[in-house]
Protein backbone atom coordinates (compact mmCIF):
# COMPACT_ATOMS: atom_id res chain seq x y z
CA UNK A 1 0.00 0.00 0.00
CA UNK A 2 1.45 3.60 -1.03
CA UNK A 3 1.80 6.64 0.86
CA UNK A 4 -0.86 7.66 -0.72
CA UNK A 5 -3.23 5.36 0.48
CA UNK A 6 -1.88 5.92 3.76
CA UNK A 7 -2.92 9.42 3.31
CA UNK A 8 -6.57 8.85 2.38
CA UNK A 9 -6.46 6.04 4.71
CA UNK A 10 -5.39 8.24 7.78
CA UNK A 11 -7.02 11.43 6.37
CA UNK A 12 -9.36 12.58 9.01
CA UNK A 13 -6.58 11.81 11.56
CA UNK A 14 -3.93 14.08 9.48
CA UNK A 15 -7.00 16.50 9.75
CA UNK A 16 -6.27 17.00 13.21
CA UNK A 17 -3.36 19.21 14.11
CA UNK A 18 -2.69 17.40 17.59
CA UNK A 19 -2.06 14.06 15.67
CA UNK A 20 -1.05 15.45 11.75
CA UNK A 21 1.69 13.38 10.04
CA UNK A 22 3.77 13.44 13.06
CA UNK A 23 1.62 12.15 15.07
CA UNK A 24 0.54 9.60 12.45
CA UNK A 25 4.67 8.56 12.07
CA UNK A 26 4.30 8.00 15.70
CA UNK A 27 1.71 5.71 15.20
CA UNK A 28 3.15 3.82 12.21
CA UNK A 29 6.39 3.16 14.34
CA UNK A 30 4.23 2.26 17.60
CA UNK A 31 4.86 -1.36 19.37
CA UNK A 32 1.89 -2.44 21.59
CA UNK A 33 0.86 -5.34 23.42
CA UNK A 34 -2.79 -7.00 23.53
CA UNK A 35 -2.97 -9.32 26.27
CA UNK A 36 -6.16 -11.31 26.35
CA UNK A 37 -8.50 -11.20 22.68
CA UNK A 38 -11.32 -11.05 24.50
CA UNK A 39 -13.76 -8.46 25.22
CA UNK A 40 -11.51 -5.70 26.36
CA UNK A 41 -8.66 -6.74 23.64
CA UNK A 42 -11.49 -6.87 20.68
CA UNK A 43 -12.42 -3.30 20.49
CA UNK A 44 -8.74 -2.19 21.63
CA UNK A 45 -6.94 -4.30 18.70
CA UNK A 46 -9.48 -2.69 15.75
CA UNK A 47 -9.35 0.61 16.74
CA UNK A 48 -5.51 0.38 17.33
CA UNK A 49 -5.34 -1.67 13.72
CA UNK A 50 -7.40 1.32 11.80
CA UNK A 51 -5.10 4.14 14.19
CA UNK A 52 -2.08 2.48 12.23
CA UNK A 53 -0.45 1.40 14.72
CA UNK A 54 2.43 -0.12 12.88
CA UNK A 55 3.44 -3.62 15.38
CA UNK A 56 -0.18 -4.91 17.30
CA UNK A 57 0.60 -7.97 19.26
CA UNK A 58 -1.92 -10.21 20.76
CA UNK A 59 -1.08 -12.75 23.29
CA UNK A 60 -4.17 -15.52 24.10
CA UNK A 61 -3.99 -19.28 24.49
CA UNK A 62 -7.73 -19.63 24.13
CA UNK A 63 -10.20 -20.61 21.06
CA UNK A 64 -13.28 -18.47 19.59
CA UNK A 65 -16.44 -20.27 21.73
CA UNK A 66 -20.04 -19.16 21.00
CA UNK A 67 -20.29 -17.85 24.37
CA UNK A 68 -17.82 -15.27 23.29
CA UNK A 69 -19.27 -13.88 21.01
CA UNK A 70 -21.88 -11.83 23.01
CA UNK A 71 -19.02 -9.27 23.36
CA UNK A 72 -16.00 -10.12 21.57
CA UNK A 73 -16.41 -8.01 18.22
CA UNK A 74 -13.02 -9.59 16.60
CA UNK A 75 -14.44 -13.05 16.28
CA UNK A 76 -17.81 -14.39 14.14
CA UNK A 77 -19.65 -17.60 14.44
CA UNK A 78 -18.13 -19.64 12.07
CA UNK A 79 -14.96 -19.38 13.74
CA UNK A 80 -15.72 -20.55 16.50
CA UNK A 81 -13.28 -23.02 17.31
CA UNK A 82 -10.51 -21.51 15.94
CA UNK A 83 -7.51 -19.84 17.93
CA UNK A 84 -8.25 -16.11 19.15
CA UNK A 85 -4.80 -14.94 17.90
CA UNK A 86 -5.16 -16.44 14.70
CA UNK A 87 -8.44 -15.56 14.09
CA UNK A 88 -8.13 -12.17 15.26
CA UNK A 89 -4.66 -11.55 13.16
CA UNK A 90 -6.29 -12.30 10.13
CA UNK A 91 -9.64 -9.84 10.99
CA UNK A 92 -7.18 -7.25 11.95
CA UNK A 93 -5.00 -7.55 8.52
CA UNK A 94 -8.23 -7.49 6.45
CA UNK A 95 -8.80 -4.44 8.18
CA UNK A 96 -5.48 -2.57 8.35
CA UNK A 97 -3.03 -4.85 5.92
CA UNK A 98 -0.36 -2.00 6.25
CA UNK A 99 0.25 -3.03 9.83
CA UNK A 100 2.11 -6.04 11.47
CA UNK A 101 0.19 -8.35 13.48
CA UNK A 102 1.98 -11.00 15.90
CA UNK A 103 -0.22 -13.97 17.22
CA UNK A 104 1.38 -15.69 20.34
CA UNK A 105 -0.91 -18.20 20.90
CA UNK A 106 -0.18 -18.89 24.32
CA UNK A 107 -1.30 -17.45 28.01
CA UNK A 108 1.20 -15.00 29.38
CA UNK A 109 2.73 -16.49 32.58
CA UNK A 110 6.37 -15.27 34.40
CA UNK A 111 8.50 -17.49 32.16
CA UNK A 112 7.91 -15.96 28.75
CA UNK A 113 6.28 -12.51 30.10
CA UNK A 114 10.01 -11.00 29.42
CA UNK A 115 10.50 -12.44 26.09
CA UNK A 116 7.03 -11.26 24.74
CA UNK A 117 7.13 -7.98 26.22
CA UNK A 118 10.71 -7.40 24.90
CA UNK A 119 8.74 -6.42 21.40
CA UNK A 120 6.64 -3.89 22.24
CA UNK A 121 6.41 -0.51 24.27
CA UNK A 122 3.11 0.08 25.34
CA UNK A 123 0.68 -3.01 26.75
CA UNK A 124 -2.85 -3.47 27.13
CA UNK A 125 -4.30 -5.61 29.77
CA UNK A 126 -7.54 -7.17 28.49
CA UNK A 127 -6.91 -10.51 30.77
CA UNK A 128 -9.66 -11.97 32.80
CA UNK A 129 -7.48 -13.45 35.98
CA UNK A 130 -6.57 -11.09 38.98
CA UNK A 131 -3.26 -13.38 38.44
CA UNK A 132 -2.47 -12.41 35.14
CA UNK A 133 -2.97 -8.62 35.77
CA UNK A 134 -0.80 -8.48 38.93
CA UNK A 135 1.95 -10.79 36.24
CA UNK A 136 1.74 -7.72 33.83
CA UNK A 137 1.92 -5.05 35.75
CA UNK A 138 4.79 -6.52 37.66
CA UNK A 139 6.51 -7.17 34.10
CA UNK A 140 5.32 -3.49 33.31
CA UNK A 141 7.50 -1.92 35.81
CA UNK A 142 10.29 -3.84 36.26
CA UNK A 143 10.73 -3.80 32.36
CA UNK A 144 9.79 -0.22 32.07
CA UNK A 145 6.78 -0.35 29.83
CA UNK A 146 4.13 1.41 29.71
CA UNK A 147 0.45 -0.36 30.92
CA UNK A 148 -3.34 0.75 30.13
CA UNK A 149 -5.21 -1.39 32.22
CA UNK A 150 -9.14 -2.62 32.26
CA UNK A 151 -11.29 -4.29 34.32
CA UNK A 152 -15.02 -4.98 33.60
CA UNK A 153 -17.90 -7.08 36.12
CA UNK A 154 -21.71 -7.16 35.18
CA UNK A 155 -22.21 -3.40 34.53
CA UNK A 156 -18.93 -1.96 35.78
CA UNK A 157 -15.77 -1.20 34.51
CA UNK A 158 -12.45 0.55 35.78
CA UNK A 159 -9.19 1.79 33.96
CA UNK A 160 -5.98 3.14 34.55
CA UNK A 161 -3.11 3.85 33.12
CA UNK A 162 0.73 3.41 33.99
CA UNK A 163 3.82 5.23 32.73
CA UNK A 164 7.38 4.37 34.06
CA UNK A 165 9.04 6.75 36.62
CA UNK A 166 5.31 9.04 35.93
CA UNK A 167 2.37 7.85 38.27
CA UNK A 168 2.02 5.16 40.65
CA UNK A 169 1.58 1.36 39.70
CA UNK A 170 -1.61 -1.14 39.51
CA UNK A 171 0.19 -2.74 42.44
CA UNK A 172 -0.22 0.99 44.39
CA UNK A 173 -4.23 0.89 43.67
CA UNK A 174 -5.18 -2.59 44.96
CA UNK A 175 -1.96 -4.30 46.72
CA UNK A 176 -2.95 -7.42 46.82
CA UNK A 177 -5.93 -9.61 45.89
CA UNK A 178 -6.99 -13.69 45.32
CA UNK A 179 -9.19 -14.94 42.96
CA UNK A 180 -11.99 -16.08 45.26
CA UNK A 181 -12.50 -12.37 46.19
CA UNK A 182 -13.18 -11.17 42.77
CA UNK A 183 -15.68 -13.08 40.21
CA UNK A 184 -14.67 -13.06 36.98
CA UNK A 185 -17.18 -12.48 34.02
CA UNK A 186 -17.81 -16.52 33.57
CA UNK A 187 -19.35 -16.56 37.32
CA UNK A 188 -21.01 -13.15 37.10
CA UNK A 189 -21.92 -12.06 33.60
CA UNK A 190 -21.22 -9.02 31.64
CA UNK A 191 -23.21 -6.72 29.87
CA UNK A 192 -21.90 -7.63 26.09
CA UNK A 193 -21.13 -3.68 25.50
CA UNK A 194 -19.50 -3.16 28.62
CA UNK A 195 -15.97 -4.00 27.37
CA UNK A 196 -17.14 -2.38 24.27
CA UNK A 197 -16.61 1.30 26.26
CA UNK A 198 -13.65 0.20 28.48
CA UNK A 199 -11.73 -1.20 25.41
CA UNK A 200 -11.78 1.89 23.67
CA UNK A 201 -11.04 3.76 26.36
CA UNK A 202 -7.70 1.76 26.41
CA UNK A 203 -6.93 2.28 22.60
CA UNK A 204 -7.89 5.81 23.25
CA UNK A 205 -5.45 6.03 26.14
CA UNK A 206 -2.69 3.83 23.74
CA UNK A 207 -3.02 6.93 20.64
CA UNK A 208 -2.82 9.76 23.27
CA UNK A 209 0.26 7.87 24.80
CA UNK A 210 2.40 7.23 21.39
CA UNK A 211 1.47 10.91 20.09
CA UNK A 212 1.71 12.03 23.18
CA UNK A 213 -0.99 14.40 23.33
CA UNK A 214 -3.91 15.18 26.17
CA UNK A 215 -3.53 14.16 29.60
CA UNK A 216 -3.08 10.34 30.52
CA UNK A 217 -4.97 8.50 33.13
CA UNK A 218 -2.06 8.65 35.73
CA UNK A 219 -2.81 8.64 39.27
CA UNK A 220 -6.18 8.44 38.33
CA UNK A 221 -8.81 5.52 38.48
CA UNK A 222 -11.92 5.84 35.92
CA UNK A 223 -14.91 3.97 36.95
CA UNK A 224 -17.43 3.67 34.54
CA UNK A 225 -21.74 2.45 35.87
CA UNK A 226 -23.16 1.58 32.72
CA UNK A 227 -26.43 1.26 34.49
CA UNK A 228 -26.31 4.65 36.24
CA UNK A 229 -24.06 5.75 32.76
CA UNK A 230 -22.12 8.06 34.92
CA UNK A 231 -18.27 8.28 34.53
CA UNK A 232 -16.28 8.75 37.82
CA UNK A 233 -12.73 9.47 38.91
CA UNK A 234 -10.60 8.92 41.96
CA UNK A 235 -7.09 9.96 42.14
CA UNK A 236 -4.34 7.33 44.07
CA UNK A 237 -0.68 8.11 44.46
CA UNK A 238 2.08 5.85 44.45
CA UNK A 239 2.72 4.03 47.21
CA UNK A 240 6.05 4.30 48.79
CA UNK A 241 6.07 0.67 50.05
CA UNK A 242 4.58 -0.72 46.63
CA UNK A 243 6.18 -4.55 46.66
CA UNK A 244 7.27 -3.81 43.14
CA UNK A 245 7.35 -0.01 42.31
CA UNK A 246 8.14 1.28 45.56
CA UNK A 247 11.09 2.33 47.37
CA UNK A 248 12.37 -1.09 48.76
CA UNK A 249 10.81 -3.61 46.32
CA UNK A 250 10.05 -7.17 47.18
CA UNK A 251 9.13 -8.32 44.01
CA UNK A 252 12.37 -8.16 41.93
CA UNK A 253 11.62 -10.92 39.42
CA UNK A 254 8.76 -12.09 37.74
CA UNK A 255 6.50 -14.73 39.20
CA UNK A 256 3.39 -16.64 38.22
CA UNK A 257 0.15 -15.97 40.65
CA UNK A 258 -0.09 -19.21 43.31
CA UNK A 259 -1.48 -22.17 40.92
CA UNK A 260 -4.84 -23.14 41.23
CA UNK A 261 -5.73 -25.83 43.86
CA UNK A 262 -6.01 -29.26 42.37
CA UNK A 263 -7.73 -32.37 44.61
CA UNK A 264 -4.08 -33.91 44.65
CA UNK A 265 -3.21 -31.42 47.07
CA UNK A 266 -5.85 -32.19 49.18
CA UNK A 267 -5.13 -35.75 50.56
CA UNK A 268 -8.52 -37.65 51.94
CA UNK A 269 -10.64 -35.56 50.00
CA UNK A 270 -13.60 -36.81 48.63
CA UNK A 271 -14.57 -35.62 45.03
CA UNK A 272 -18.27 -36.52 44.45
CA UNK A 273 -19.66 -36.82 40.79
CA UNK A 274 -23.24 -35.78 40.63
CA UNK A 275 -24.72 -39.32 40.83
CA UNK A 276 -22.26 -40.26 43.91
CA UNK A 277 -23.26 -37.19 45.86
CA UNK A 278 -27.35 -38.03 45.18
CA UNK A 279 -26.45 -41.28 46.16
CA UNK A 280 -24.72 -40.37 49.24
CA UNK A 281 -27.10 -37.47 50.25
CA UNK A 282 -29.84 -40.57 50.33
CA UNK A 283 -27.84 -43.24 52.22
CA UNK A 284 -29.94 -43.04 55.36
CA UNK A 285 -27.49 -45.53 57.14
CA UNK A 286 -24.10 -43.12 57.14
CA UNK A 287 -25.51 -39.98 57.71
CA UNK A 288 -26.00 -36.91 55.05
CA UNK A 289 -22.82 -34.70 54.76
CA UNK A 290 -23.57 -30.89 55.05
CA UNK A 291 -23.82 -29.48 51.81
CA UNK A 292 -22.19 -25.83 51.92
CA UNK A 293 -22.97 -23.81 48.55
CA UNK A 294 -20.29 -21.22 48.38
CA UNK A 295 -21.33 -19.08 45.31
CA UNK A 296 -22.46 -15.39 45.52
CA UNK A 297 -25.35 -14.76 46.93
CA UNK A 298 -27.00 -13.71 43.76
CA UNK A 299 -26.34 -16.92 42.59
CA UNK A 300 -27.35 -18.62 45.57
CA UNK A 301 -30.85 -16.71 45.07
CA UNK A 302 -31.61 -17.78 41.51
CA UNK A 303 -31.08 -21.48 42.74
CA UNK A 304 -29.79 -24.09 44.79
CA UNK A 305 -30.21 -27.50 46.34
CA UNK A 306 -32.24 -28.33 48.93
CA UNK A 307 -31.11 -28.04 52.79
CA UNK A 308 -27.36 -26.55 51.56
CA UNK A 309 -26.30 -23.79 53.96
CA UNK A 310 -24.62 -20.64 51.93
CA UNK A 311 -21.41 -19.44 52.61
CA UNK A 312 -19.69 -17.12 50.00
CA UNK A 313 -16.10 -18.31 49.40
CA UNK A 314 -15.00 -14.85 50.09
CA UNK A 315 -16.19 -15.23 53.43
CA UNK A 316 -15.49 -18.72 54.20
CA UNK A 317 -11.94 -17.19 55.83
CA UNK A 318 -14.33 -15.49 58.37
CA UNK A 319 -16.98 -17.67 58.97
CA UNK A 320 -15.06 -21.33 58.72
CA UNK A 321 -16.09 -21.75 62.41
CA UNK A 322 -19.70 -22.38 61.96
CA UNK A 323 -18.67 -25.70 59.93
CA UNK A 324 -19.08 -28.73 61.85
CA UNK A 325 -16.33 -30.90 62.58
CA UNK A 326 -17.49 -34.07 63.55
CA UNK A 327 -19.97 -34.31 60.20
CA UNK A 328 -18.69 -34.56 56.15
CA UNK A 329 -19.08 -31.19 54.88
CA UNK A 330 -19.47 -30.96 51.21
CA UNK A 331 -18.56 -27.97 48.97
CA UNK A 332 -20.74 -27.36 46.20
CA UNK A 333 -20.45 -24.00 43.52
CA UNK A 334 -21.14 -23.36 39.85
CA UNK A 335 -18.23 -25.68 38.20
CA UNK A 336 -16.23 -26.64 40.81
CA UNK A 337 -13.19 -24.49 40.78
CA UNK A 338 -14.51 -21.86 43.96
CA UNK A 339 -15.86 -25.43 45.73
CA UNK A 340 -12.66 -26.67 45.41
CA UNK A 341 -10.51 -23.59 46.60
CA UNK A 342 -13.06 -23.56 50.21
CA UNK A 343 -12.11 -27.44 50.30
CA UNK A 344 -8.21 -25.89 50.33
CA UNK A 345 -9.06 -23.24 52.89
CA UNK A 346 -11.30 -25.79 55.52
CA UNK A 347 -8.24 -27.99 55.12
CA UNK A 348 -6.08 -24.95 56.08
CA UNK A 349 -8.68 -24.61 59.69
CA UNK A 350 -8.01 -28.45 60.59
CA UNK A 351 -10.95 -30.13 58.69
CA UNK A 352 -10.86 -33.14 57.31
CA UNK A 353 -13.98 -34.87 56.08
CA UNK A 354 -14.70 -32.66 53.50
CA UNK A 355 -15.65 -33.32 49.83
CA UNK A 356 -16.43 -31.49 46.33
CA UNK A 357 -18.88 -31.92 43.97
CA UNK A 358 -16.76 -32.26 40.57
CA UNK A 359 -18.42 -30.01 37.79
CA UNK A 360 -20.63 -27.95 40.17
CA UNK A 361 -23.97 -27.72 39.45
CA UNK A 362 -23.65 -27.32 36.33
CA UNK A 363 -22.86 -31.00 36.17
CA UNK A 364 -25.37 -31.64 38.68
CA UNK A 365 -27.92 -29.97 36.24
CA UNK A 366 -26.75 -32.07 33.60
CA UNK A 367 -26.61 -35.13 34.85
CA UNK A 368 -30.31 -35.06 36.00
CA UNK A 369 -31.23 -34.09 32.10
CA UNK A 370 -29.09 -37.27 30.79
CA UNK A 371 -31.06 -39.05 33.52
CA UNK A 372 -34.66 -37.51 32.94
CA UNK B 1 -27.63 16.41 71.07
CA UNK B 2 -26.10 15.37 68.09
CA UNK B 3 -28.11 15.49 64.30
CA UNK B 4 -27.90 11.86 63.13
CA UNK B 5 -24.85 12.20 60.02
CA UNK B 6 -26.77 10.30 57.32
CA UNK B 7 -24.16 9.28 53.83
CA UNK B 8 -24.55 8.12 50.18
CA UNK B 9 -22.72 5.18 49.96
CA UNK B 10 -21.66 3.95 46.73
CA UNK B 11 -21.54 0.39 46.56
CA UNK B 12 -19.50 -1.54 43.68
CA UNK B 13 -20.55 -4.09 41.32
CA UNK B 14 -19.20 -6.96 42.73
CA UNK B 15 -20.44 -6.61 46.66
CA UNK B 16 -24.09 -5.40 45.56
CA UNK B 17 -25.01 -9.47 46.16
CA UNK B 18 -25.36 -7.90 50.25
CA UNK B 19 -27.64 -4.45 49.27
CA UNK B 20 -30.22 -6.36 46.81
CA UNK B 21 -28.77 -5.46 43.66
CA UNK B 22 -28.63 -1.58 44.78
CA UNK B 23 -25.58 0.56 43.73
CA UNK B 24 -25.87 3.51 46.30
CA UNK B 25 -27.50 2.99 49.65
CA UNK B 26 -27.86 4.91 52.91
CA UNK B 27 -25.58 5.11 56.00
CA UNK B 28 -24.74 6.91 59.23
CA UNK B 29 -21.57 7.96 61.11
CA UNK B 30 -19.44 10.38 62.10
CA UNK B 31 -17.05 8.30 60.95
CA UNK B 32 -15.38 5.76 58.61
CA UNK B 33 -15.70 3.12 61.49
CA UNK B 34 -19.30 4.15 62.87
CA UNK B 35 -20.54 4.24 58.91
CA UNK B 36 -19.34 0.66 58.46
CA UNK B 37 -20.96 -0.81 61.54
CA UNK B 38 -24.06 1.05 60.43
CA UNK B 39 -23.62 -0.21 56.74
CA UNK B 40 -23.25 -3.79 58.63
CA UNK B 41 -26.03 -3.75 60.18
CA UNK B 42 -28.52 -2.83 57.60
CA UNK B 43 -26.22 -5.24 55.08
CA UNK B 44 -25.46 -7.98 57.00
CA UNK B 45 -21.86 -9.87 55.98
CA UNK B 46 -20.69 -6.54 53.51
CA UNK B 47 -17.95 -5.29 56.08
CA UNK B 48 -16.06 -8.09 55.95
CA UNK B 49 -15.74 -8.50 52.52
CA UNK B 50 -14.01 -4.76 53.12
CA UNK B 51 -12.30 -4.86 56.15
CA UNK B 52 -9.62 -7.35 58.06
CA UNK B 53 -9.67 -8.70 61.36
CA UNK B 54 -6.85 -6.18 62.08
CA UNK B 55 -9.37 -3.22 61.15
CA UNK B 56 -7.57 -2.45 57.81
CA UNK B 57 -8.91 -2.07 54.50
CA UNK B 58 -8.51 -4.95 52.46
CA UNK B 59 -6.17 -5.19 49.60
CA UNK B 60 -8.31 -5.19 47.20
CA UNK B 61 -10.41 -2.83 48.23
CA UNK B 62 -10.33 1.23 48.29
CA UNK B 63 -12.17 3.60 50.49
CA UNK B 64 -12.89 7.42 49.11
CA UNK B 65 -14.85 10.01 50.92
CA UNK B 66 -15.78 11.87 48.23
CA UNK B 67 -12.85 12.12 45.50
CA UNK B 68 -9.76 11.35 48.75
CA UNK B 69 -9.34 8.06 49.54
CA UNK B 70 -9.36 6.90 53.18
CA UNK B 71 -6.35 5.68 54.59
CA UNK B 72 -7.96 4.13 57.39
CA UNK B 73 -11.22 3.73 58.98
CA UNK B 74 -10.87 6.02 61.26
CA UNK B 75 -11.31 9.01 59.29
CA UNK B 76 -14.20 11.43 60.09
CA UNK B 77 -17.03 11.91 58.28
CA UNK B 78 -18.52 15.54 57.53
CA UNK B 79 -22.12 16.02 56.80
CA UNK B 80 -22.41 15.72 52.96
CA UNK B 81 -19.76 13.75 52.47
CA UNK B 82 -20.26 10.27 49.82
CA UNK B 83 -18.85 7.29 50.39
CA UNK B 84 -17.27 5.55 47.01
CA UNK B 85 -16.90 2.08 47.78
CA UNK B 86 -14.08 0.98 44.85
CA UNK B 87 -12.90 -3.09 44.52
CA UNK B 88 -10.91 -4.56 42.15
CA UNK B 89 -12.38 -6.32 39.01
CA UNK B 90 -10.69 -8.83 37.08
CA UNK B 91 -12.69 -9.73 33.93
CA UNK B 92 -11.55 -8.77 30.83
Amino acid sequence: MGANDDAVRYSRHLLLPEIGTAGQARLAAARVLIVGAGGLGSPAALYLAAAGVGRLGLIDGDRVDLSNLQRQVLYSTPLIGTAKVTAARERLLALNPGIEVIAHESELRAANAREVLADYDIVIDGSDRLGTRYLVNDACVLLGKSLISAAIHRFEGQAMSYVPGRGPCYRCLFSDSSEGLVPNCAEAGVLGVLPGVMGCLQATEAIKLITGVGEPLLGRLLTYDALDLRFREFRFARRVDCAVCGERPSITTLADAPAACTPADLPGLRIYSPAELRARLSDRQTGAPLLVDVREAHEFAAGHLADSLHLPLAELEFRHSELPADREVVFICRSGARSLRACQIAAGQGLTRLGNLAGGLAAWAESLTQTS
Amino acid sequence: MLARMAHSVHVPSPLRSYTGGASRVSAEGASLRALLADLDARHRGLRFRMIDEQDRIRRHIRIFVNAREAQSIDEALQAADEVHLVCALSGG
